[in-house]
C-alpha cells in the first residue's frame, strides 16, 4: 500500500510535463540550517500584507513565521529581541537584478548578462552566468534584500530564463536557488534591441521589427508544442514504436511561457508598447506577469489594472535614453491606485546601488503620490517592495509578508524605513541573522573580499 | 497723445527694470549652511536680490511678506561637475555637447550651454540652483568648467565662464603611469608654450587653445580636477600637484579614507559620489558609504555630486545617506553648497548669509530627506515657478 502511494505520489510529480524536462536539472539546494525558536517584540511592523501592527511581536519557529500579532503570549525562555523603537518589515525583494551577471568589479571577463548573438535566445538561463562571490550581494542584504531575481539584460527581444535567488552565501547557484520559484523569461520591447540588431544591419532594427520577432518565436513554440502534444497523446505502444521530438532547448522555455509554467518579465517603456505586448500575449494565449522599467505605465495604468499585470518601476529615473524620457515622480503611485487600487506597483533596482535602499526608492514615489493627492499609506507601500514582486515572481505564497507559515525573511530597521536616515540593524534570512548591524563578522565575506586590499584584512573589515 | 503712451511705456518699463523689491520671507527653520548651523522660526530679508538681514522677528514696511511657518529654507543646491545643459538624452549623441575629439584642454562649452534643455526646469524644481557644468571627453583633458543659472534665461543663465579644467587618467588602454606622466609633460609644455622642445610623446597634440587653458592651471588662476579613485592614484596626483604647484581637487576619491589625512594636509578638496559603494573597478575596491564621515573627520574638504546629471539634485539624497553613516547634518548641507561654492571660488554664493545673493530654496521638510519636496524657489530674489515637463505629464494623466 506505502509503495503503491509512493508510486502515484511519484507520479504525480514526475509525470510528464510538455517541455519540462530542464525542470529536472539544476534543481535548488538551498536549505537553511535550523534558526531555532526567537521572539522579537514591542515592535513596529509592517506586515507587507498592507497593515501596520504598532507594538507588535512576532514568534519565529524553525525558518518560519509561526505567529505574529499584537498580543502574542511570548513562550517561556525563548530568545528575544527587544525591537522597542524599530520597524521591522518582511525582507525586501528586488525583482529586478543583475547580480551575479554583472557582477562587480566590471570586467569585460565577468559581463555574463547579455547573449546580444541573436535577437531571441530563450535558450540561455540567466543562472549559468551567476557568480556567486559578487561582492554587491551581501552589500545588498545589508540594504535589507533577502530574495532577488536575476535576469538576462535587454539585448535581445527574448533574453533567456530569469531565475529567482536567495540572498545567501553559496558556493554553487542551486544552494541559492529560491525552493519551488517559478521559471521566468524576460522580454525586451523598445530601443534596445533594435539598436543592438539594427547596428549590425539586420532584423529587428525597428520597433516593428522588434514585434514581428517575438510573433514568429511564439508561433515556432505553437508549432513545437503541438508536435509534443501529438506525441503525448499517442497510445503506449505507438510511443514504443517512434522516438520522442527531440528536445528543443530555445522552445521548451517558450512553451513553458504557454503553459502557465514560465512567468514573462518583460523590459517594456512606453505605453503603447505595453498595449502591443499585451495583444501579442492575447494573441497566442499566455500572460505577461509584469512590465519592467515601465516609465510610461502611468498613461496605460488602468489597462494593466485591468489586465492583472504589475509594473515595476524606477522612483525616478529617467533621460538615459529617449523611451525613458516621459517619466514622473508619481508613476509608482498612479499605477497602484489604478482600477479602484487594484492596481500592482513594484519598486526595482536593475543597479547594484540602486537595491541597498529600494526602501528609500518607495519612499520617494509614495511621498510623491501623496503630494498629488493620494493617499497612500507606509503599510500599502512597503508593498511595493516585498508582497508585490512576491507575487510577480510567484512566491508570494513563501514570501513577501509576515504571516503564520511563510519564510522567516524580516528586515529590523533603526527607524522608518522611509527615511533617508534609516538603515538596517538585522536581517534575517529564513530565520537566519544573516546581517547584524552590531556583529562586524556579518555579513558573510565572498571569496573575492578575503585578503583583498590587504592581505590580513577582507574588503573594509578587519 | 501718442507721446503720452510713450512715456506710459517708458515709465512703465523703467518699474519693471529697477529692481528695488523687498522680500521678506518670514517664520522659517534656515539652514544656513555656514557655521551659524540651522536657525528655528527666523526671516531673512532679501532686497536686490541679495540677502540683507536674517534673524528673528524682522519688519519692513515695504517688503513682499512671504510667511514660511513650518517650511525649511536652504541655499540653491550647487551641482558640481554635471553636464546639465549640454546633454538631453544619454543615449541619443545628437542632444549631446559634452564631448569633443577636436579639441582637449581648451574646450569651453558656453556656447553649447542650452538654457531651455528639459533637465534645467526639473533640477531646479528638485532644488539647484546653479550647475557647474563640465565636458566629459575621455581623454586626458576633459576642459573647462563653466558656471550656469537654472533660471532658464537665454540671456543671463551663465554665472562665470571656464573656472576649471577636467582631467581623467583612469580608461583606456594605457598604463595610469604613461597618463600621470602625459599629465606632468602637458603642464610642462604648456609652461614654456614651445613646441620645438616639445616633452610630448608622438601622436598627442594640443592645439593653443589647448595649451592656454593648462597654463591657467600652472599660474593657479584655476583649480585641475582629476578623476580618479584609487589610494595610490591619489597620492601620486597630490605628489604631482606640489611638485608643479598647481591647485587639485579630486573628483570620485572612492578610497579617499584611505589617505584622507594625505589629502587633508595637502589641502586636496574632493567631489564625491557618497551613494556609490560598488566597487566598479580594482581601482575602487575600498568604495564605503562612510566615506564622507572618514573625509570630513579628518578634515578633508567635501563636496557632493549626484550619481548622473538628469538627477543632479539627488545629490540631496547621497548627503542624506552619508549623514546616516556619520557626517554631521550641517557639514552634509555644507558639501551640496558652501564648500562648492567656495572650492571654485563663486563669489557670494551657496549659503544663506548675510551680503550674499539670495538663491534661496523653500522645502515642505528636511531638505535631505527623501519625502520632501521643494515648495518654492528664489533666484537672485527673484521667484520662480515650481515647475516642469514631468509634471506637465502627470497632471495629463493623474486621475484621481
Amino acid at each position: 500500500m506505502k509503495k503503491l502511494l509512493f508510486i502515484i505520489f511519484y507520479g504525480f510529480f514526475f509525470s510528464y510535463s510538455l517541455g519540462s524536462e530542464g525542470n529536472k536539472s539544476f534543481i535548488s539546494t538551498y536549505e537553511p540550517e535550523n534558526s531555532g525558536d526567537f521572539f522579537i517584540e514591542n515592535t513596529r511592523i509592517l506586515t507587507g500584507t498592507g497593515e501596520e501592527i504598532i507594538n507588535g511581536s512576532i514568534l519565529i519557529s524553525k525558518n518560519k513565521i509561526k505567529a505574529i500579532g499584537k498580543n502574542l503570549i511570548k513562550p517561556d525562555g525563548i530568545k528575544t529581541i527587544n525591537a522597542e523603537g524599530k520597524w521591522v518589515t518582511p525582507g525586501i525583494i528586488d525583482i529586478h537584478s543583475h547580480m551575479g551577471v554583472y557582477s562587480a568589479p566590471g570586467l569585460r571577463s565577468s559581463s555574463d548578462g547579455n547573449e546580444a548573438t541573436s535577437p531571441v535566445t530563450a535558450h540561455v538561463w540567466a543562472e549559468h552566468s551567476v557568480w556567486t562571490q559578487d561582492p554587491q550581494m551581501p552589500l545588498a542584504l545589508k540594504g535589507g534584500i533577502t530574495t532577488f531575481h536575476v535576469l538576462p539584460g535587454s539585448a535581445n527581444l527574448i533574453g533567456g530564463r530569469g531565475v529567482t535567488l536567495k540572498n545567501v552565501w553559496s558556493k554553487t547557484v542551486q544552494g541559492m536557488k529560491f525552493p519551488g520559484a517559478p521559471y521566468t523569461l524576460k522580454m525586451a520591447c523598445g530601443e534596445n534591441p533594435k539598436r543592438v540588431y539594427g547596428s549590425r544591419k539586420r532584423e529587428p532594427s525597428t520597433r516593428m521589427g522588434n514585434v514581428a520577432g517575438y510573433r514568429k518565436a511564439w508561433i515556432r513554440a505553437q508549432g513545437y508544442r503541438n508536435k509534443l502534444l501529438e506525441y503525448d497523446s499517442k497510445s503506449v505502444e505507438a510511443k514504443e514504436l517512434e522516438y520522442a521530438p527531440t528536445r528543443d532547448l530555445e522552445l521548451e522555455t517558450l512553451v513553458g511561457v504557454l503553459e502557465g509554467r514560465i512567468l514573462v518579465q518583460n523590459h517594456c517603456y512606453r505605453g503603447e508598447e505595453m498595449a502591443v505586448m499585451l495583444d501579442i500575449a492575447k494573441e497566442f494565449n499566455y500572460k505577461v506577469t509584469t512590465f519592467h522599467h515601465a516609465i510610461e505605465a502611468y498613461k496605460v495604468a488602468d489597462m494593466l489594472a485591468k489586465n492583472h499585470v504589475c509594473a515595476a518601476m524606477w522612483a525616478d529615473w529617467w533621460g538615459f535614453k529617449h523611451e525613458a524620457f516621459d517619466m514622473v515622480w508619481e508613476n509608482a503611485a498612479i499605477v497602484d491606485q489604478a482600477n479602484g487600487k487594484k492596481g500592482c506597483a513594484i519598486i526595482h533596482s536593475d543597479s547594484s546601488v540602486g537595491i541597498q535602499r529600494l526602501n528609500q526608492e518607495a519612499a520617494k514615489a509614495m511621498a510623491a503620490g501623496n503630494r498629488s493627492g493620494f493617499n497612500i499609506t507606509k503599510s500599502r507601500a512597503i508593498k511595493w517592495i516585498t508582497f508585490n514582486p512576491a507575487k510577480a515572481l510567484g512566491i508570494s505564497d513563501k514570501v513577501g509578508s509576515l504571516e503564520p507559515g511563510k519564510m522567516a525573511d524580516i528586515v529590523i530597521w533603526n527607524g522608518d524605513p522611509f527615511s533617508v536616515y534609516t538603515r538596517t540593524e538585522k536581517v534575517f534570512v529564513d530565520g537566519l541573522l544573516l546581517y547584524d548591524h552590531e556583529d562586524s563578522s556579518t555579513p558573510k565575506a565572498t571569496d573575492f573580499e578575503l585578503g583583498i586590499i590587504n592581505p590580513q584584512e577582507q574588503r573594509l573589515r578587519k | 497723445m501718442n507721446n503720452k503712451i510713450l512715456v506710459y511705456v517708458t515709465a512703465l518699463l523703467l518699474s519693471l527694470n529697477s529692481f528695488s523689491e523687498e522680500i521678506l520671507l518670514k517664520n522659517a527653520t534656515i539652514h544656513t549652511a555656514t557655521n551659524q548651523g540651522s536657525l528655528e522660526n527666523s526671516d531673512i530679508l532679501i532686497r536686490d536680490g541679495y540677502i540683507v538681514r536674517i534673524g528673528e522677528n524682522i519688519s519692513s514696511s515695504s517688503a513682499i511678506v512671504v510667511n514660511l511657518s513650518g517650511k525649511e529654507v536652504s541655499p540653491g543646491l550647487i551641482a558640481p561637475l554635471s553636464q546639465l545643459g549640454i546633454v538631453e538624452i544619454g543615449l541619443v549623441p545628437e542632444t549631446r555637447d559634452d564631448t569633443s575629439n577636436i579639441y582637449s584642454a581648451g574646450l569651453s562649452i558656453d556656447s553649447a550651454f542650452n538654457p531651455s534643455s528639459t533637465l534645467i526646469p526639473y533640477n531646479l524644481t528638485g532644488g539647484v540652483t546653479l550647475t557647474l557644468t563640465s565636458p566629459s571627453s575621455s581623454g586626458l583633458f576633459s576642459g573647462m568648467t563653466s558656471v550656469f543659472s537654472l533660471s532658464g534665461s537665454l540671456e543671463e543663465s551663465l554665472v562665470a565662464s571656464n573656472i576649471a579644467l577636467s582631467a581623467n587618467i583612469s580608461g583606456g588602454e594605457d598604463s595610469k603611469a604613461a597618463k600621470i606622466l602625459l599629465l606632468e609633460d602637458s603642464l610642462d609644455i604648456a609652461s614654456s608654450m614651445w613646441r620645438a622642445w616639445s616633452p610630448l610623446p608622438k601622436n598627442s597634440y594640443y592645439s593653443p587653445r589647448d595649451l592656454r587653458a593648462i597654463k591657467r592651471v600652472l599660474k593657479r588662476e584655476i583649480p585641475l580636477v582629476v578623476k580618479a579613485n584609487r589610494a595610490s592614484d591619489i597620492l601620486a596626483l597630490i605628489d604631482l600637484s606640489k611638485r608643479k604647484k598647481i591647485d587639485l581637487v579630486i573628483f570620485g576619491a572612492a578610497e579617499g579614507w584611505r589617505v584622507a589625512q594625505q589629502i587633508a594636509s595637502a589641502k586636496v578638496p574632493v567631489i564625491i559620489q557618497p551613494i556609490d559603494n560598488i566597487p566598479h573597478s580594482f581601482n575602487e575596491l575600498g568604495a564605503r558609504l562612510d566615506n564622507a564621515s572618514l573625509l570630513h573627520s579628518a578634515g578633508v574638504k567635501i563636496l557632493f555630486s549626484s550619481h548622473e546629471t538628469h538627477n543632479s539634485y539627488l545629490s540631496r539624497q547621497g548627503a542624506g545617506i552619508a549623514v546616516s553613516y556619520g557626517l554631521p547634518w550641517n557639514e552634509a548641507l555644507k558639501g551640496l553648497t558652501k564648500n562648492i561654492s567656495e572650492v571654485f571660488k563663486l563669489d557670494k554664493r551657496g549659503a544663506i548669509q548675510e551680503g550674499y545673493i539670495a538663491d534661496i530654496i523653500i522645502w515642505d521638510g528636511d531638505p535631505l530627506e527623501v519625502t520632501s519636496f521643494v515648495d518654492g524657489v528664489y533666484l537672485s530674489g527673484k521667484k520662480y515657478p515650481v515647475e516642469n515637463r514631468s509634471m506637465r505629464l502627470k497632471e495629463r494623466y493623474l486621475i484621481k
